[in-house]
């Protein structure tokens, strides 16, 4: 191996100033024939040379000014800002980066699932960098050029965080398993953290969305329109074809498409956080609600509380769900009387589900805390009939018909000898 | 009330009792058998000293010391160990004793069933825990929990697993794996005589890949393996690894007294020879059995009679014991249900099973007193194992083999020497079968690139690559070959059936609970699960209403039927290509390529008490065809003293009879190998017998009845004279080979086979 090489593996651990700023492509081209060579650099795609062999990488630059979908690039940066500005602990939060320090990164390969022999041919990102978006992908000419991809790839992810779409159980270990194998020959892998926008999407849309495919979600919720795309499904053999026939012109087709998935990311993750810290004035009722329950399930009350308060004006579906997910707030709190006034709430829904889980707490707290047996057999019959009609689901063990049932049984009871069941109970509590 | 019978008191009621003494042919008692011990290693870790000596161990039986020196000096070696002969020490010693000097160490088990893999897993962890020592040992298996995987993987000094995992799941993700791989000394491959026939051609390919990849990754393991008795342990350890082997049969370990009874129904119908059905037999005895609580297993040989015995058997127990003391265990059922039967097997909670030959192998089930065979199972080393089932560690215990009308059951059970002195059968794979070559190769390219110059297999690696590229499965770029398809190539190939596609049982009786009931490879599916076929379940009856062939599902409702259903599979067969032809004046012997069509016809309802048939139907599934090896052997001329239909019978007849003596030669099961009569073959016009492998592309089966033809045509001349029939009967001869002259014409055949390849003796036998 020659010593400029060697050099060149070792460029991560030598300190020769900060090579991220500037172009990688190298313009030099050594005794390395690259097929089609003005088609791609028509196309943005320039060869990166190392170790006799060679990979291409493709870079574009985008003012921030640029609009994909509902926002602009530069809205990202007020994003991040606004995570820094907050002392909020939640998953998707960037409090501690600055916006050059995210990667948004989506990868194309050759099959479909983990297992070592699904190759990995694009590796693409995008992020801040001078006032500009920078999107970079890398590109596996031939199966024999991975050391040359990953060499170019590792080389220039500085980051912190990758912000993926499914990348924590699909792209990234992926991304390990294909390291793998050239490993001895290039640097390692970084540590890194990881924002996964599928789990938020999912968190978020659920409700409307029946499936959360990226290019739903961008179709549905980020006002991104693509025009002739190549499907994803059609990746894997339009790369075998540019194998065969080294033809550009199909992968240019994929290299688009990888790059709208990725710029889509910067969109959705600026989007979501909007949602999140509630400063997105077209918000619908439902989303705020579904940021709320978010909150509560991650033990941040207060915002919880905060999101869920904003559904109180107006008696809607998302009305009746927030009265019950602040009941059970209000519940963990031991704030009896509040969690029966948000529990009355939530059983006025016509939600059959959402009333019988109401009216199931209603009678709990009745009977035990509040000690009105009277209401707790109402609501105890009232949940009985909602469990009866409802047969057809599978409801959880607390809410079915035979556990309301024991339930009935034990409020009669303590009814007709109320003075003894106030004494045990009494007891118990001391 | 009656008091309940020791089996001391059973074994003297079966000498004097009129019902049982006339039927037993043979009582051969096993003497008990000392031990022979050596001290333990000197150098043996004094953590693994003392927790010998807390299981009352102080000594080492001499198979095992010999099985310590061997590893202690680099070596692979098989151990041939019967059944309770303390084989497990033979792997668990070494392999704990160097990842106690280096816990570096990694050592990877394989054995052929999750069960298997369960039970090794509590007895190795019994020794590390007496030894008190931090070694890790898991088991990887469908059923390991998502959040223990990563643990295994990092940081299991010792993963238990089986073929099928090993080929799906671990070496299709080694990246995954690779402190494993860095860092293996030992692959330990118990039951080696299961991995035979198309099985273990599968597994040697996975063999390969495994160390393909330990190279790759820079180790070298050895390899242990242990086997029950056959003919050729050191052979087929070599041919399932292709490393060098040392082998190991100096067994030292005791025996207690063990009764081997051969039990031979009598004869119901004299002219056709026909004898009180096996089971109604087996009913009888283990009925005797399980009302004294002597705790019994019983063997059938296809999942059908485990089902019908079953439920005959907790028929009659259920007043006495309740039906739940009875179970039935074979390979289709869920591994849930599986793990129960054995739990309570072990807890004394069951007192009887009923089994296919699933639990032949090293299942720890606690002591079972008694072992009753219905029929003969097949092979001599089958026969062993299950025997072994009975009294594993010690003390008296009673085997029973109840035959069936069957020719092979006959000579044997006529033949006690045969089976006490034989040695027993051959294990033959073929892992250059090149069907079952080419899908491994295609995993292997999976999980690393091929490079030139690189071998797999011995034909012709290259060759096969390119092929392989031709099909755009593959990608050559420079000097090395690349997986380049969108598939994962492993979960499309099974290790276990012969076909690749399996038919699931979905049992809609309940309709708001429709559910999968368990699963058939797709040729028994053809004549097991057809429209209207009884199919049988842990003993319920569940008829098919649907067999969608396109989707590969069978939908069963559950029924209550008296009877049972028996399906006819018609066989055609075509010579593709002779690759090798010997000729004599009087006959030719044949091997090579050929093409068998198969299709079901008819299948007829049999009642479960009388055994007759009360009806029939037809089967409408489409033709399945199959490229396999097949050897045959022709007449020069007919034989001009027998018409057209004499001469048909006759060979019909001889079929018959060497389709049941065929597979004693090559450790096969019944329907691995097939004989099928033609009175003017297509490709030479002369009477022929064929000889054919089940498995498209052959798995060396034919090949070596090929170069041993001669034996098998004696043997099957033995078998229908000693048949005590006049002219034939359906035992010898089958149900179609019916006249006067049957039998003597059937002989004439056989001996002009035989005289004609008497010289064919000296064929050459196959490298």
């Amino acid at each position: 191996m020659s010593l400029k090489n060697k050099l060149n593996r070792l460029r991560p651990h030598l300190s020769v100033g900060n090579q991220s700023d500037k172009s990688i492509i190298s313009k030099e081209s050594p005794d390395i024939e690259v097929p089609f060579r003005e088609r791609w650099e028509e196309a943005d795609v320039f060869p990166y040379f190392f170790d006799h062999n060679y990979c291409l990488i493709r870079e574009v630059k985008y003012p921030l000014s640029q609009k994909h979908g509902y926002y602009r690039f530069q809205d990202f940066l007020t994003a991040v800002d606004i995570w820094n500005k907050q002392d909020v602990s939640h998953p998707l939060s960037a409090r501690g980066f600055a916006p050059e320090e995210l990667f948004f990164f989506d990868t194309e390969t050759t099959g479909l699932g983990g297992g070592v022999g699904n190759t990995i041919f694009l590796l693409g990102y995008a992020s801040i960098m001078e006032n500009h978006l920078l999107v970079r992908q890398h590109i596996l000419p031939n199966p024999g050029a991975e050391v040359p991809l990953y060499q170019s790839f590792l080389e220039n992810v500085n980051y912190k965080t990758l912000v993926t779409y499914n990348g924590k159980s699909f792209d990234w270990p992926q991304v390990k398993t294909r390291h793998t194998l050239v490993r001895d020959h290039v640097p390692k892998l970084p540590a890194f953290g990881h924002f996964d926008l599928l789990h938020a999407a999912k968190r978020l849309w659920k409700h409307k969305l029946e499936r959360l495919k990226l290019s739903v979600v961008e179709n549905e919720v980020l006002g991104v329109k693509r025009e002739d795309d190549i499907p994803g499904f059609l990746a894997p053999m339009i790369y075998f074809d540019f194998i065969d026939s080294k033809q550009p012109d199909g992968m240019i087709g994929i290299l688009k498409h990888n790059e709208i998935d990725i710029l889509s990311l910067v969109t959705l993750y600026t989007h979501l956080t909007f949602q999140i810290c509630g400063i997105d004035p077209g918000q619908t009722r439902m989303e705020t609600y579904e940021v709320g329950r978010w909150f509560a399930s991650l033990g941040e009350k207060e915002e919880a509380e905060k999101t869920l308060s904003k559904l109180k004006d107006n008696k809607d579906a998302a009305f009746f769900r927030a009265a019950l997910e602040l009941g059970f707030q209000a519940k963990k709190n031991h704030n009896w009387e509040k969690a029966k006034t948000l529990f009355l709430d939530a059983a006025d829904s016509m939600d059959m589900l959402l009333c019988l889980k109401a009216s199931v707490e209603l009678a709990k707290i009745y009977e035990h805390r509040l000690k009105d047996l009277q209401q707790a057999f109402f609501f105890c019959e009232k949940a009985i009939s909602l469990s009866g009609a409802m047969t057809d689901q599978k409801l959880p063990d607390e809410l079915t018909e035979e556990r309301l049932y024991k339930r009935r049984l034990r409020l009669e009871k303590k009814m007709k000898k109320p003075q003894e069941i106030q004494e045990i109970s009494y007891k118990n509590l001391s | 009330m009656k008091l309940k019978k020791s089996l001391s008191e059973i074994l003297t009621d079966l000498k004097i009792n009129d019902d049982f003494k006339e039927n037993i042919v043979t009582w051969h008692t096993i003497p008990e058998k000392q031990a022979q011990t050596v001290p333990l290693p000197e150098d043996l870790h004094p953590a693994l000293v003392q927790a010998l000596h807390s299981k009352g161990i102080d000594k080492l039986y001499t198979h095992q010391k010999s099985a310590y020196e061997e590893v202690s000096a680099g070596g692979s070696f098989v151990a041939v160990t019967p059944t309770a002969s303390g084989k497990t020490l033979c792997y668990n010693l070494p392999v704990l004793q160097t990842i106690l000097t280096n816990s570096n160490a990694r050592a990877l088990y394989m054995f052929p069933t999750k069960a298997l893999a369960q039970d090794q897993k509590s007895e190795i962890n019994e020794v590390i825990q007496a030894a008190g020592v931090d070694i890790n040992s898991y088991t990887y298996d469908g059923d390991t929990p998502a959040n223990i995987r990563q643990r295994v993987r990092k940081a299991g000094h010792v993963v238990i697993t089986n073929p099928d995992m090993l080929h799906s799941a671990i070496l299709p993700h080694h990246t995954k794996w690779v402190s494993l791989f860095e860092n293996l000394k030992f692959v330990v491959i118990d039951e080696l005589h299961t991995y035979r026939g198309v099985f273990g051609s599968h597994v040697a390919n996975v063999i390969r890949r495994l160390k393909r990849i330990c190279r790759y990754y820079g180790s070298h393991p050895v390899f242990i393996c242990t086997s029950a008795t056959i003919a050729n342990p050191l052979e087929l350890a070599e041919a399932l690894t292709e490393e060098k082997m040392v082998l190991i049969d100096n067994n030292g370990a005791p025996s207690g007294r063990k009764h081997f009874v051969f039990y031979n129904p009598p004869i119901v119908n004299k002219p056709l020879n026909i004898r009180r059905s096996a089971t109604l037999e087996v009913r009888k005895i283990a009925g005797e059995l399980l009302k004294n609580k002597i705790q019994t297993i019983v063997f059938a040989r296809s999942r059908v009679r485990v089902e019908i015995i079953l439920t005959y058997l907790q028929e009659l127990v259920k007043h006495q014991l309740g039906p739940k003391t009875i179970m039935g265990y074979r390979g289709g059922y869920l591994p849930a249900e599986r793990r129960k039967i054995e739990k309570g097997l072990r807890s004394g909670e069951i007192y009887g099973v009923v089994s296919t030959n699933a639990l032949e192998l090293g299942v720890d089930i606690g002591q079972l007193q008694v072992c009753i065979m219905t029929g003969y199972p097949g092979t001599i080393s089958s026969a062993w194992q299950q025997a072994g089932r009975a009294g594993r560690r010690h003390g008296e215990a009673l085997v029973i083999m109840v035959a069936s009308s069957s020719p092979l059951d006959q000579y044997i059970i006529q033949n006690p020497d045969y089976f006490f002195t034989k040695s027993p059968e051959t294990a033959r794979i073929n892992p250059d079968n090149l069907i079952i070559l080419i899908d491994h190769m295609k995993c292997a390219a999976y999980e690393l690139p091929f490079k030139s110059g690189e071998e797999f297999g011995c034909a012709g690696t290259e060759e096969l690559l390119e092929y392989l590229t031709e099909e755009r499965v593959l990608y050559r770029n420079g000097d090395k070959w690349y997986w380049m398809n969108d598939s994962f190539p492993a979960h499309n190939i099974s290790l276990r059936s012969a076909s690749q596609e399996n038919v699931v049982i979905i049992d809609q009786s309940d309709t708001a609970n429709v559910k999968v009931i368990g699963e058939m490879d797709r040729f028994s599916a053809m004549t097991l699960l057809h429209d209207e076929a009884i199919y049988l379940h842990q003993g319920r009856q569940f008829q098919v209403e649907k067999l969608d062939w396109e989707e590969k599902k069978a939908f069963v409702r559950e029924v209550d039927a008296d009877y049972y259903t028996d399906a006819n599979l018609a066989v055609q067969l075509k010579v593709l290509e002779e690759d090798k032809l010997q000729s004599f004046s009087d006959a030719e012997i044949g091997f090579g390529d050929v093409s068998v069509r198969a299709m079901a016809t008819i299948f007829k309802k049999i009642k479960f008490e009388t055994h007759e048939n009360i009806g029939s139907g037809p089967i409408h599934l489409p033709e399945e065809e199959l490229h396999t090896n097949a050897a045959w052997i022709s007449l020069q001329k007919p034989l001009a003293e027998m018409g057209q239909e004499r001469l048909e019978q006759g060979l019909v007849g001889a079929a018959h009879a060497l389709n049941h003596i065929a597979p004693l030669f090559v450790m096969a099961d019944p329907q691995d190998i097939h004989v099928i009569p033609q009175v003017k073959a297509d490709h030479n016009e002369k009477p022929t017998i064929f000889f054919y492998d089940r498995y498209p592309g052959g798995v060396g089966l034919s090949e070596k009845i090929y170069s041993d033809m001669f034996h098998v045509f004696q043997e099957a001349k033995k078998l229908i004279l000693h048949c005590q029939c006049e002219s034939g009967c359906p035992s010898c001869l089958g149900t179609e080979a019916i006249s006067e002259t049957a039998k003597k014409d059937t002989l004439k055949i056989i001996d002009s086979f035989l005289s004609a390849s008497e010289i064919g003796k000296e064929v050459r036998t196959c490298p």
